[in-house]
């Protein structure tokens, strides 16, 4: 008898073309978005260290103070990998093969030679006139209160620059929070689940439900299986994702995939709660269900800076209590814990409220299911 | 096997079911005959304690029924007026669904489906999803759906609405075969023709209440109208009408200046009486019916509205 109701009813979920389309192809499609719109950013992100030349003549081994700056930039976390050339003419040579995307000339002042201009040698162009820029300011401040030397190193960080530079380039937490944000999501559509089977229960919501009413079921028993095999059809497609996301995308989930999975589930769980709750507590249509569902989905998803980066934080800074509120939020972050925590304190806090969440939408929904004759069909 | 006693049922303002009362037997097919929104399908789901109702009780199989009465709902098959089909399920995963509701054993409800589908004729379409189905059969497979599980009192409600005739009495002659089989039948239906056919007894519904209760012979005699005469006649004359009229046992004669219609008081004929006046009067007619009063004759009289729409 169970077999037959959760088998069924996951045979349906797995044909029903709505709940498909959000669970599985939306996130498919919008994770490989993401993926496209990252790899471009990401060539952005290897100029890290590209290689330049310098041309070693007397002019740049006259100055010390430009010397020092270019060579604090480069090397393996720097900004450019530096070759030194006998004289412009080999540098020439290297630029025309494509073995360096430009070369320094030093002198007053030093030249940058670039046959192109990507964000490479926009970067090159960047530090040159940043080192002229300090340089200047440098001569300026020293010709007015010789005193202030003490405070040259403050104005001469290069590291800084550096840093900046490579910041700018999405580095991963940021890249990451995207499908993060994306799974919170997933998990959440695990709603049309719930909704669905609370519709096709319930005498009063659907002709299914009538009939099934008239069948000799305990309330129970029956809404648990098919709750189950809702929640199977989800997990499926939330297991698909993960998989897509991870092997297929290559993006690193950190080292406890049990724990995401684990996550997913706790995440599906209150998905799937809270559209049984949605379901059971109004007399809507079914299609207008789904959309209050759908656009709820998008409202926390949003929060929880599915769409424009930052605004989770903004939210997180300006208005604790809804990021604390906001499941998608907390699934996200639970996957961000996992992946940058070494605790566990943060994650079980995220838990606990994702479960709390689920047992009050779990217990909202049953106390509307309760009731088993109806006032009207 | 159905005892329903002074069921009140209110939708808000409106009174669905005003003091509704029924008995049917075991081995019956009962008809529960009304226009739209006279209250069969509200009777139908109070039965069942699908609905709350404001007073009255309603017992099946000897017991109160409840919710919660398994034991009653596991005797019981349902066809509600609306089709209630999985969409995404196949004619057969259907039928195997709701008759693994009351059915656990699976070789047993193999054998179950088999039937249901013979007997539904739906052999050719049993990979078909619902949506390729045409109206007529998906109403079929809603009531294979329903009664798979051989119930023994089933509740059909309307069942064959918006079906081709084929399909009709298909449909009509299953509805006997179950009842050949053993199961009592409670049929609602606007259709009186169908009712008439079907039915051993026959409720007439209006308003919530039931108007009139029987045999089919039982309700037409109940009604002083009978047989229903219609003379297609020219140039009747007025001395001709009137010796019509003064016909013992004619209730209600018409003239519309090519068709005579005249209705008998009930269980009396009077058509030779009519043709003999014409004769001796040497008018010619035309073609000459005699009909039986229908259930809509007698819905006619007892509620001054015609059953049909
Ligand atoms: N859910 C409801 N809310 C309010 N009124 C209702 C509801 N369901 C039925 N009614 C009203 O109750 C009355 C009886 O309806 P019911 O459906 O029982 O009639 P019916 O005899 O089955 O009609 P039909 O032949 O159209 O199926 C109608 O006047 C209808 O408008
Ligand atoms: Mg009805």
């Amino acid at each position: 008898m169970f077999w037959n109701i959760y088998s069924k009813r996951v045979l349906c979920g797995l044909r029903e073309k709505e709940s498909m389309f959000w669970t599985w192809i939306f996130p498919l499609l919008l994770s490989t978005m993401f993926f496209f719109t990252f790899t471009s950013l990401d060539t952005v992100g290897q100029l890290r260290a590209f290689p330049l030349g310098v041309v070693d003549d007397a002019a740049y081994h006259r100055d010390a103070a430009f010397r020092s700056a270019l060579e604090s930039v480069s090397g393996e976390d720097g900004l450019f990998e530096l070759t030194a050339f006998g004289d412009a003419a080999d540098a020439d040579a290297a630029l025309v093969k494509g073995e360096i995307e430009g070369y320094i000339l030093a002198g007053e002042p030093p030249a940058l030679i670039v046959t192109g201009d990507d964000i490479n040698q926009t970067i090159a162009k960047g530090f040159l006139d940043r080192y002229l820029q300090t340089r200047n300011s440098v001569a300026l401040i020293l010709a007015s209160n010789p005193g202030a030397v003490n405070d040259l190193p403050a104005l001469l960080q290069w590291a800084d620059y550096t840093k900046e530079i490579s910041l700018a380039q999405n580095p991963p937490s940021n890249r990451i929070s995207y499908f993060y944000a994306l799974l919170a999501m997933v998990c959440l559509y695990g709603g049309f689940q719930g909704l669905i089977t609370v519709v096709y229960l319930q005498a009063n919501l659907s002709p299914l439900g009538a009939r099934r009413t008239v069948a000799p079921l305990g309330n129970w028993g029956a809404a648990v299986c098919d709750l189950l095999g809702g929640l199977t059809v989800h997990l499926t497609g939330v297991i698909v994702v993960v998989a897509y996301i991870v092997f297929v995308l290559g993006t690193d989930f950190g080292s406890k995939l049990w724990l995401v999975l684990l996550t997913c589930l706790a995440g599906s769980l209150l998905g799937v709660a809270f559209g049984a709750m949605i379901a059971a507590m109004s007399k809507f249509k079914e299609q207008v269900k789904i959309a209050i569902l759908i656009t709820f989905c998008m409202v926390c998803s949003f929060l929880s800076g599915l769409m424009v980066q930052g605004v989770n934080y903004i939210v997180a800074e300006h208005a604790a209590m809804i990021s604390w509120l906001n499941p998608a939020a907390r699934i996200a972050d639970s996957f961000y814990c996992l992946y940058y925590y070494d605790t566990y304190d943060r994650y079980l806090l995220n838990l606990g409220i994702i479960l709390a969440m689920t047992v009050v939408f779990f217990t909202a929904a049953s106390l509307f299911l309760r009731r088993q004759r109806y006032e009207s069909i | 096997m159905i005892q329903v006693s002074n069921l009140v049922k209110r939708y808000g303002d409106l009174i669905a079911l005003d003091h509704f009362n029924l008995e049917v037997k075991k081995g019956e097919i009962f008809g529960l005959l009304g226009p739209n929104g006279s209250g069969k399908t509200t009777a139908i789901n109070c039965m069942l304690s699908l609905l709350k109702y404001s007073k009255g009780s309603v017992s099946l199989f000897g017991e109160p029924m409840t919710p919660e009465h398994y034991r009653n709902k596991r005797r019981i098959g349902v066809v509600m007026q609306n089709v209630a089909v999985f969409n995404e399920l196949t004619v057969v995963e259907n039928i195997d669904y709701f008759c693994g509701l009351y059915v656990p054993d699976k070789k047993r409800r193999r054998a179950l489906l088999d039937e249901a589908i013979e007997f539904t004729g739906l052999g050719e379409f049993r990979k078909f999803l619902p949506k390729k189905l045409s109206g007529g059969l998906l109403r079929r497979l809603n009531i294979a759906c329903g009664i798979a599980h051989k119930p023994e009192l089933i509740f059909l409600d309307e069942p064959t609405v918006a079906v081709d005739p084929q399909s009709r009495n298909h449909i009509l002659e299953g509805i006997r075969e179950l009842n050949r089989g053993g199961a009592t039948i409670v049929y609602t239906s606007h259709y009186m023709e169908e009712v008439e056919q079907l039915c051993s007894r026959i409720m007439i519904m209006d308003k919530g209440k039931s108007v009139a209760i029987g045999t089919k012979e039982d309700l037409k005699a109940m009604i002083r109208a009978g047989e229903k005469l219609t003379v297609e006649v020219y140039g009747l004359s007025g001395a001709a009408l009137d010796e019509i009229k003064a016909i013992d046992g004619l209730v209600q004669t018409e003239y519309d200046g090519h068709t005579l219609t005249a209705r008998c008081a009930s269980e009396i004929h009077r058509l030779g009486a009519v043709l003999d006046v014409l004769t001796r009067r040497q008018i010619a007619f035309g073609s000459v019916f005699s009909e039986p009063p229908t259930l809509n004759d007698v819905f006619l009289e007892i509620t001054g509205k015609d059953l049909k729409d």
